[in-house]
């Protein structure tokens, strides 16, 4: 590893650092490419990678699902369900060769999740008496039999979630030289920690490994020092304060479970389900743009809270590529999901639902058909709805899809499994404002639903940190990531409830903050007595005590020897002032365009006039990943520090050397 | 660096483990590796239990200060003293405070764990026998005790390092010894204000003088009861504290009037009891502690006349007073009292009386002061001016407004003669985990590697073996 090489990075914009700092005699690796690098980063339901750093950093390049199936030899993996067909005929498209991966510009729901389908057993049932072949095919859609080694940030399946990493890799097949950077779960403990660098260093032979804490990654991305970072994944929170880059591990909220996304869909599903609903649907419903949160104490729009599901089994219409295609069966993996991105239109052209729209909500409707004409089309339609913003109408619906296998003698004789996409439109009442509500039955905790599980969380967090002066700025600090914070309002919902249950009344805060202590107070020498106009008259009239207090707020105290005066300077745990006095989310930069946006996913019917009445929403776009994966923006900052910009000073990556020497429990002084 | 050179074939071979030191405390637990400079983990000592679909749970970790659960009561391991009261529950508590952050679960049967390319016939079909793996099978352990521990509790504490983790190498080392190590001195006569006891500790060459060990009950705890007594003698009205887990919302009033404020109901047979309450009442006392409560600094007590002749606490009343937010909104500045909370801890007189107080008043021989003189008059006189010259500060609740100032000044009045040094670090963490980082640094020093009580001697001579060596 000693070696020097004469190669020298090609990116010119930088070559005056790294020439700089290679001529430092501590420099023992070579410089990195932004193209080698290798990310990350797995979540319990996606895995986000990329190879090589772009110019301008985007979200991740490639989303594998956080799953593997069993092979058919015991301890090994494969990554998609392979099925064993036997048959008669022969078929040559029975086995799809279509990468797993959901490529970026393909993908559009937001964690890309697959669509759950039926499970279509006529294929194995088909075991005839003639003469069979086996083919083994590998059914894209299906997740049954799937193991997830991740659950809620846990690894609970090593050899599959290695089988993972290995995946990963061997499908982005990195060269030699290429360093790799892993964001870990703040859930993972140090032996877990040692276990990933050690398959890292033997497995992929990487030639330098970076261990980096979500949160800090978050703090990267956000290009902040000290930020308190809420991340709302699937079935987790995990709440950090993060001080001056520094993790503060005491205190730390981690994986809070109950108040993930998933708690969510729970809630959705006790308060449909009885209507019917499948969990899928209101998984859909969750991630539809008519959901939303509303912050505490918000009327809800209407009086009645029941809904009805709008409609009607016969309205259902049918407008996947089931006539005429035959082609690749529809994997939920190649854009399924509509109304997000343009090329996904011409699906459904032509093909209006006039049943869905005669029932259900027209407006919504038309809206997705047509995003272009949106507004003239609707204040057409619907003169006196159109302008209510979502959150004061009583009843909107949403669109659902689902995959269901193609039935009938074309797909019975071909064998593959083909699937047809089905819409339709379904309308919700009030339920969508409730997703947040407490649960009914929740045998384990009085909860009260999960924002305030979180706030009481995030307030733990804050008052853990042990330099108290940092406190104030941490609240003022938020930082929100996670798939789960993409609800429409569930930011500003969280913020309303800090507010209401922790924020400090003025009148006793706003005199508490440090004032200057060169005011006016006896000085200890003992020789003058404290003249009657600088004491503290707590009955004297029509003074305001705190105004007093304020501007007395002396800490140097009468009578007070001086000892040795560091000693009073270098601590002060006590004496500050109580927090929080307000509290406020950071601001993504604005450099990182890609990131701008928070997309709510599955978002057919776009509410009208979301958009102009609610500036908190933050121009509501579809499609594509905001700033939910700022973890993943972090990463990519932080990988070019600390393999390109300076070159192992800051100690950011551990190299193949220090593991050969020290062993996997090096990375406690590498991990971020 | 050519990336389409294959890395070279050099692999790390070696066997590093680094040591686990774990120093239980009264009110928190720390954990972490040897030569790390702070505990990676820090739980509360406390747990909760509580009833869910006719079973029963336990709670460990911050997660009892944060979610509320059905019926849920908060218990403690260890006695007011110090000394472990429930064995079974220290053991699940401790157990929790490393295997959460350090060790997790094991990673389980090497064969498996995707690092080993083994072929599926050779794996060994019986290994499922030996699932049950014990958490501490490959780090060594230290432990830390209070100086007063009794011999049996010693001898309980490595049985369960030995026996239930199966911890290949123990030792157990006093916290004082470990306080004084952390400030560089291996001799000293360390003050250390906790939860539930203040002790002074002398320590001479690394070892404790036994007969000088002094403790007494006047820790945070005991903070807190005065605190509560000033609260309930308040004017104009008495103060309750009701915690946030109680209170839905609550809306910003004026300084001294009442709190306007939605409280929240619980089901009689699901609310959380007494304990639980008092533990999250805790948590805003120990904010006040830190915004509110300052210690008198002195010279004099704050009875005394200052020497204008004022008394002293006509003088506190002139400095300006502090305000504190209650968590149902209820705010009010704290003037004079601030200060008599902890005045007891020097001057057993000033106490406050509170007959519902779950501890008496205290006694003059309770106080710091005395507890030092009490420490010296056990040592060998030569050693005395020493030890005063050594004065350590530790422990969580030393870290009061004003503490060490008042302490310095208490100390040079009752020992006009030696020179009294005072010294308490700076750094937050490094006065609260005191005890850990001297078990840190003790642990990763390549001389400690004879003192570990092996487990091949620990199943020679039995759990005796801690009285001979661990001294």
């Amino acid at each position: 590893m000693g070696r020097k090489s004469n190669q020298r990075k090609s990116s010119g914009a930088r070559s005056h650092h790294s020439s700089q700092r290679s001529s430092l005699p501590l420099i023992t690796m070579p410089p990195f490419k932004d193209e080698h690098i290798l990310l990350i980063a797995p979540g319990s339901q996606m895995t986000l990678a990329q190879l090589g750093l772009p110019e301008t950093f985007t979200p991740a390049r490639f989303r594998f699902p956080t799953r593997m199936f069993p092979a058919e030899k015991k301890g090994e993996y494969e990554p998609y369900r392979v099925l064993e067909r036997r048959q008669e005929v022969k078929v040559n498209n029975g086995t799809d060769t279509k990468p797993d991966v959901e490529m970026k510009d393909a993908e559009s729901a937001a964690d890309g999740t697959t669509v759950k389908t039926d499970e279509n057993t006529q294929n194995n049932d088909e075991s005839t008496k003639t003469i069979e072949e086996v083919f083994y095919e590998e059914d894209l859609a299906s997740d049954e039999g799937a193991i997830y080694p991740i659950e809620n940030g846990r690894i609970v399946d090593w050899p599959c979630f290695f089988a993972l990493l290995t995946h990963i890799h061997n499908t982005l097949s990195p060269p030699f030289h290429t360093p790799i950077m892993l964001v870990g779960q703040p859930v993972w403990s140090a032996r877990d920690r040692e276990a990933i660098t050690q398959f890292v260093f033997e497995k992929f032979k990487a030639p330098a490994f970076s261990l980096m804490d979500s949160a800090l990654a978050a703090c990267y991305g956000y290009g902040t020092p000290t930020a308190t970072v809420v991340d709302v994944g699937k079935g987790k929170v995990d709440v950090t304060a993060v001080t001056d880059f520094a993790v503060n591990e005491h205190g730390r909220g981690i994986a809070l479970e109950g108040c993930g996304g998933d708690a969510m869909t729970d809630r959705l599903v006790e308060l449909l389900g009885p209507k019917g609903f499948t969990r899928e649907m209101c998984e859909q419903l969750k991630r539809s743009n008519i959901t939303e949160i509303l912050p505490p104490g918000t009327p809800l729009p209407g009086s009645s809270a029941t809904a009805r599901q709008g409609a009607n089994p016969a309205a259902v219409a049918s407008t996947g590529g089931s006539e005429g295609d035959e082609s690749a069966p529809r994997g939920p993996g190649d854009g399924t999901q509509t109304g997000i991105e343009g090329d996904n239109g011409d699906d459904d052209e032509g093909v209006l639902d006039v049943a869905a729209i005669v029932s259900g909500n027209p407006t919504e409707y038309l809206a997705n058909v047509e995003k272009e004409k949106t507004t003239t089309k609707k204040g057409a339609a619907d003169p006196k709805g159109t302008r209510l913003p979502n959150s004061k109408k009583e009843k909107a619906s949403f669109q659902f899809e689902e995959f269901v296998p193609v039935e009938g003698e074309k797909a019975a004789a071909h064998g593959a499994r083909q699937y047809t996409r089905r819409t339709r439109d379904i309308e919700v009442s009030v339920e969508r404002f409730l997703l947040t509500s407490p649960r009914s039955k929740v045998g384990n905790r009085l909860t009260s639903g999960i924002l305030e599980d979180i706030a009481t969380q995030i307030h733990h967090t804050i008052l853990a940190v042990p330099d108290a002066t940092k406190r104030s700025e941490l609240w003022d600090s938020l930082i929100i990531v996670g798939c789960g914070s993409k609800v429409k309002g569930f930011t500003q919902a969280l913020l309303a409830v800090i507010t209401q249950k922790f924020i400090l009344s003025p009148s006793g805060t706003i005199f508490t903050s440090e004032i200057p202590s060169n005011f006016t107070t006896p000085l200890p020498t003992g020789a003058n007595t404290p003249a009657p106009g600088q004491m503290y008259h707590p009955s004297a009239a029509g003074v305001n005590p705190l105004l007093v207090a304020a501007t007395h707020n002396n800490p140097g105290m009468p009578g007070t020897p001086s000892m040795d005066p560091g000693m009073l300077s270098h601590y002060r745990s006590t004496g500050h002032s109580q927090t929080p006095t307000s509290v406020k989310t950071l601001k993504l930069p604005e450099y990182f365009p890609d990131f701008k946006d928070q997309g709510n996913s599955n978002a057919p019917g776009a509410s009208g006039g979301s958009a102009g009445g609610n500036p908190g929403a933050s121009g509501t776009s579809q499609g594509g990943h905001g700033i939910e994966e700022a973890i993943f923006l972090g990463a990519q900052m932080a990988a070019k520090v600390f393999f390109v910009i300076d070159q192992g000073l800051s100690k950011g990556y551990m190299s193949r050397v220090e593991y050969n020497e020290s062993g996997p429990s090096a990375i406690h002084e590498y991990i971020l | 660096m050519n990336p389409s050179n294959p890395p070279q074939a050099a692999e790390y071979g070696g066997d590093e483990v680094s040591a686990i030191v774990l120093d239980p405390g009264y009110s928190t637990t720390r954990a972490g590796f040897a030569g790390e400079d702070a505990p990676k983990s820090l739980i509360p000592t406390y747990y909760g239990k509580y009833n869910a679909d006719g079973q029963e749970k336990l709670v460990f970790g911050d997660d009892i200060f944060v979610t509320p659960r059905p019926g849920l009561s908060i218990y403690n391991p260890i006695g007011k003293d110090g000394i472990v009261e429930d064995w079974d529950m220290a053991e699940k508590v401790w157990e929790h405070s490393f295997i959460s952050r350090l060790t997790g679960t094991r990673a389980g049967n090497p064969f498996q764990n995707g690092l080993n390319d083994v072929s599926a016939d050779e794996l060994p079909t019986e290994m499922e026998v030996e699932s049950e793996e014990k958490p501490l099978s490959d780090s060594p352990l230290l432990m830390t005790e209070p100086g007063w521990n009794p011999a049996k509790a010693r001898e309980k504490t490595i049985e369960i390092a030995m026996e239930k983790w199966d911890t290949p190498a123990f030792y157990l080392a006093r916290t004082g010894v470990l306080a004084a190590f952390a400030s560089g001195k291996a001799s000293a006569l360390v003050i250390d204000i906790g939860a539930s006891n203040i002790s002074v500790t002398p320590i001479h060459d690394g070892m404790i003088l036994k007969r000088g060990v002094q403790h007494s009950p006047l820790g945070g705890d005991y903070i807190s009861s005065q605190i509560k007594a000033i609260f309930k003698a308040n004017s104009p009205q008495p103060i309750t504290i009701t915690p946030h887990y109680l209170i839905s919302s609550k809306s910003a009033v004026e300084a001294g009037q009442p709190p306007q404020v939605k409280y929240k109901t619980f089901p009689a047979d699901k609310a959380p009891d007494a304990s639980y309450r008092a533990l999250l009442e805790e948590r805003t006392l120990s904010e006040f502690k830190e915004c509110v409560v300052q210690v008198w600094p002195g010279p004099t007590r704050l009875s005394a006349p200052s020497p204008t002749g004022v008394s002293n606490e006509d003088m506190a009343r002139t400095t300006p007073g502090r305000p504190f937010e209650f968590p149902d909104g209820y705010n009010q500045v704290f003037g004079v009292d601030r200060f008599r909370a902890v005045e007891s801890l020097f001057d057993a007189k000033a106490a406050i009386p509170d007959p519902d107080s779950a501890f008496p008043p205290p006694t003059p021989a309770q106080t710091i002061p005395e507890l030092v003189k009490a420490s010296l008059a056990g040592v060998d006189v030569d050693l005395r001016p020493h030890l005063l010259a050594n004065v350590v500060v530790t422990g969580g609740s030393s870290l009061l407004y004003g503490f060490t100032d008042r302490l310095n000044h208490e100390l040079m009045q009752m020992f006009p003669g030696p020179r009294v040094r005072v010294t308490a670090p700076g750094n937050t963490s490094e006065r609260r985990f005191g005890s850990w980082i001297g078990g840190s640094i003790l642990a990763s020093l390549g001389t400690f590697h004879q003192m570990w009580i092996s487990k091949k001697e620990y199943e020679e001579h039995g759990p005796n073996i801690v009285e001979k060596r661990c001294k």
